[in-house]
């Protein structure tokens, strides 16, 4: 048998990125210093990574780590459509160098900005979606159950009774109906969905926002998926 | 080895007691040989139920404390033979109740029964906990109301996470519902849950429906199990519930308003 004690597994982050848009370290100090005031304890420790695209090869790359570590951010490294030579140079430094994830189909033309930005924002989507597995739950999730898939997707071939729980860090897929309650994305996932065969929940809840039953008059009692749109919920029927 | 079977609902006063008479009445009358145990530790009622109660002198708690035997405890009923009741400490602790001794119990029961009913108490505690543990078959006891229905969904939760063989990985206990106190009337006014909202809900195999019925109170009064009463609705349903329990397809009666005729309405009856 295979024995580990660590193991590397892929994960997905959002991180800041601070696009810096003149070479003047002054000015920048400045306006980090100002923005660090509006939420000291926000941004103690805060991890970002320095956008270099618009600055050019003789920046001083050392001089914004410090800056950034003297105000108590977290460096983390560099990114940007950059050259390759730029690339080399600071990992010369010592510095780490980290692309955006874009994967999906590359745009060719450079010039819409637009369109690649949406792209890749959708392909991050889907790749945050399938880093989870499937936990399945086979039967009836009775009354003073609860069932948890940790960084899991969930299926439940069964309905969930009233008085159930069945919670996911992913997606929650229920073949049946559902009578309790039902919070998916709970570590933070906002894209998790729920769906269901019979929509009578006590409560649904994606990444934190919820819904309890008043609130779904709509489609009560039909099959549904429900989803977030920006911070609000909103079901619709799944056939 | 025997049959344990449990006779459980979560809810109180669901009817397991008069359910539990009536079918180990039933089973007995088929020829089996049957024992009632009462788990209803310091609140029995097994022994009033089936008349007997009387003639109680050594209880389940003696019998694991090793003051008597078994068969100084058990109480052979009067109507048939092959049936024994072993009845339920009235001044007990269930504290004395441990999975150890109640297995004892049941494997020296197994030895000379073939089917051992285990009346459970109301509630999801100790008491309810030990008679469900070494089932092989629960007839989860349901009244056609919604706080019934919650709580025989928290039952079987139970039965299938607590129980010996949830625990040991065995075959899962064979779950059955019957309903009890049903009235077609009622249903068909709306004011009543239908035998087909409480199967969508619960999802497990229908055992019976036993129909909203003056004989059961009569049959408690009189310490004869209503299935006895051949002529009542309640006591043809258990029989049904019997046939149903052997392996029996048998047709759901008393499931829809009854239409008089005209003549049976004039002249009563």
């Amino acid at each position: 048998m295979a024995d580990s004690s660590i193991e590397f597994k892929g994960t997905s982050f959002t991180l800041s990125v601070l696009h810096l848009k003149t070479l003047k370290l002054a000015d920048i100090r400045t306006n980090l210093v100002k923005k660090v005031a509006q939420a000291p304890d926000f941004f103690y420790l805060f991890p970002v990574m320095v956008d270099i695209e618009e600055v050019d090869f003789s920046f001083d790359y050392q001089a914004i780590k410090i800056l950034l570590e003297e105000l108590k951010f977290t460096f983390i490294g560099f990114t940007g459509s950059v050259s390759k030579e730029q690339r080399s140079l600071i990992r010369e430094l010592g510095y780490s160098f980290l692309n955006a994830a874009k994967v999906g189909v590359p745009s060719k033309k450079k010039n819409n900005d637009d369109v690649i930005e949406t792209k890749y924002k959708e392909t991050e989507t889907i790749r945050e979606n399938r880093l989870y597995g499937d936990k399945i739950h086979r039967g009836q999730v009775r009354s003073g159950q609860q069932i948890y898939a940790k960084e899991q997707n969930l299926v439940v071939i069964g309905s969930v009774s009233a008085g159930a729980e069945v919670i996911a860090d992913g997606n929650i897929h229920i073949y049946g109906s559902l009578r309790g309650r039902a919070l998916a994305g709970a570590k933070g996932h906002h894209q998790a969905q729920i769906y269901c065969q019979n929509l009578e929940a006590e409560l649904v809840s994606i990444n934190g926002n919820y819904w309890l039953s008043e609130s779904m008059n709509k489609h009560w009692g039909s099959p549904v998926y429900i989803q977030l749109t920006g911070a609000e919920l909103t079901s619709s029927k799944l056939i | 080895m025997a049959r344990i079977i449990v006779i459980t609902s979560g809810k109180g006063g669901v009817g397991k007691t008069t359910s539990s008479a009536a079918i180990g009445i039933g089973l007995a009358s088929k020829g089996h040989k049957v024992v009632l145990i009462d788990f209803d530790i310091g609140l029995r009622n097994l022994d009033l139920i089936m008349g007997c109660e009387r003639r109680v002198v050594y209880d389940f708690v003696n019998v694991i404390n090793g003051e008597a035997t078994l068969n100084q405890a058990l109480i052979k009923d009067k109507r048939i033979s092959s049936l024994s009741i072993l009845p339920a400490s009235q001044t007990r602790d269930k504290d004395a109740l441990t999975k150890e001794n109640v297995g004892k119990v049941l494997e020296e029961l197994g030895k000379t029964f073939e089917y051992i009913i285990c009346d459970s108490p109301a509630g999801i505690e100790a008491g309810a906990m030990m008679a469900l543990y070494y089932a092989d078959e629960a007839i989860v006891t349901t009244n056609p109301e919604v706080s019934s229905v919650r709580d025989s969904d928290r039952i079987l939760g139970m039965l299938s996470s607590r129980s010996r063989r949830a625990e040991l990985g065995l075959e899962p206990i064979k779950e059955h519902l019957l309903l009890t106190r049903y009235s077609p009337k009622r249903v068909a006014e709306g004011e009543m849950l239908s035998v087909e909202d409480v199967v969508d809900i619960l999802a497990i195999p229908l055992l019976g429906v036993i129909p909203e019925s003056p004989a059961v109170l009569k049959a408690s009064n009189a310490g004869e199990p209503v299935i006895l009463d051949t002529e009542s609705d309640a006591g043809k349903a258990y029989q049904d519930v019997i046939e149903r329990l052997l392996g029996e397809t048998v047709e759901f009666r008393f499931l829809q308003l009854e239409q008089k005729s005209i003549l049976s309405r004039l002249f009563g009856g």
